[in-house]
């Protein structure tokens, strides 16, 4: 049985906690800087895009190995 | 590869970019024809503005100037007095990277396609066109324009000398034979990460929009269109804003900075640098 598929799966399924978790956790974060302090929006947006980005780059790597592992 | 039995199943999917035509030794893959539509239309708006710019902008040219005007403001409150010089490179890669993102949603892009022939003589579809940005090859080149422009202005800004003893000698000396792996380490993820993030995301946007093609009906896949939409934007903001951050953090210095071969007081561009550097060189810091 070809268990490929399967730790494709895995790869990008438990690789996507982490970064679910740290990007529910930012953006809760920027929302409520946000909701304290609405004219700082200017202030907060570049570093949390930034953040965000960095965050969901963990994601990503999780896809990249999901995807090694299915086509290479 | 398991062409075989992905040959019929509903969602073509191919990491690579595949073959259109061949042209002598020069082979011509479907991502090419998609950096070279993002590439016609940029100067496409670049020749119109320039010919028919107004003081009161039209409709058109408030269009083109928003990105523009977004960018450089963001580069300016950014990058410190010399933002002037950064703004041309941001500029571009943000423009270029929004550009060859959005050139995957256009009707057509990947469900159009030509049969080819390889080697062994298996015959698929090959779409015509492919984003660009869900090209390996076209998001690692820009990463690496991105590393050698903030090496260069690291340099630049610092001096050679200067340049090197922040890069490979840690702030307390004894810690040098630590921290310079980690950092070199750091240095060179950074083009992974940059690369690999537009890529990941903009290829799995294609798949994501070849499924819902697949499973579902007319309407579904349009709602998928515009989450695409605001990825493809947020994307090239955050390939541009990483470029912009990594130059700054390499303009002003990483550790303590008494280096007398700095030709600026360093401090703002610092301080707006991001949580990155206390993530991988924390222990820099004083």
């Amino acid at each position: 049985m070809d268990l490929t598929p399967l730790a494709a799966g895995l790869a990008i399924g438990l690789g996507a906690i982490g970064p679910g978790i740290g990007l529910g956790m930012g953006v809760s974060k920027a929302m409520e800087a946000l909701g304290r302090n609405p004219e700082a929006s200017g202030a907060i947006f570049v570093p949390y895009v930034l953040g965000i980005a960095l965050t969901e780059a963990i994601g990503i790597y999780a896809l990249v190995i999901g995807l090694l592992i299915l086509f290479v | 590869m398991p062409e075989e039995e992905h040959a019929e199943s509903l969602v073509h999917v191919a990491i690579k970019a595949e073959e259109l035509v061949e042209i002598g030794p020069f082979t011509v893959t479907n991502s090419m024809v998609g950096t070279l539509i993002a590439t016609i239309v940029l100067l496409a708006a670049a020749w119109w503005v320039s010919r028919n710019a107004q003081t009161v902008p039209s409709r058109l040219q408030s269009v083109i100037e928003f990105p523009v005007e977004f960018m450089a403001n963001i580069v300016q409150g950014q990058g410190g007095h010399r933002w002037r010089s950064i703004v041309p490179l941001i500029l571009t890669i943000f423009l270029l990277v929004l550009t060859a993102n959005w050139v995957g949603l256009l009707p057509g892009v990947g469900t159009i396609g030509v049969n080819w022939t390889d080697a062994e003589g298996h015959t698929a579809v090959h779409p015509l066109i492919r984003p660009a940005s869900a090209d390996l090859n076209f998001t690692l080149a820009l990463a690496m324009v991105a590393f050698v422009a903030f090496i260069a202005w690291g340099i630049k800004a610092n001096g050679v000398r200067g340049y090197l003893k922040e890069t490979f000698v840690a702030n307390p000396a004894y810690m040098t034979p630590i921290m310079t792996p980690i950092h070199v380490v750091s240095e060179l993820s950074r083009l992974i990460s940059l690369s690999m993030r537009l890529f990941g995301n903009v290829f799995a946007g294609e798949v994501l929009l070849a499924v819902m093609l697949a499973l579902t009906f007319v309407v579904v896949p349009a709602i998928f269109l515009g989450l695409e939409m605001v990825f493809g934007f947020v994307q090239a903001l955050v390939f541009a804003l990483l470029t912009l951050t990594y130059i700054t953090l390499a303009m002003a210095g990483h550790g303590g900075g008494h280096d007398e071969e700095h030709d600026e007081p360093h401090g703002d561009a610092d301080d707006a640098g991001l949580s990155e550097q206390y993530a991988t060189a924390g222990a820099n810091r004083p």
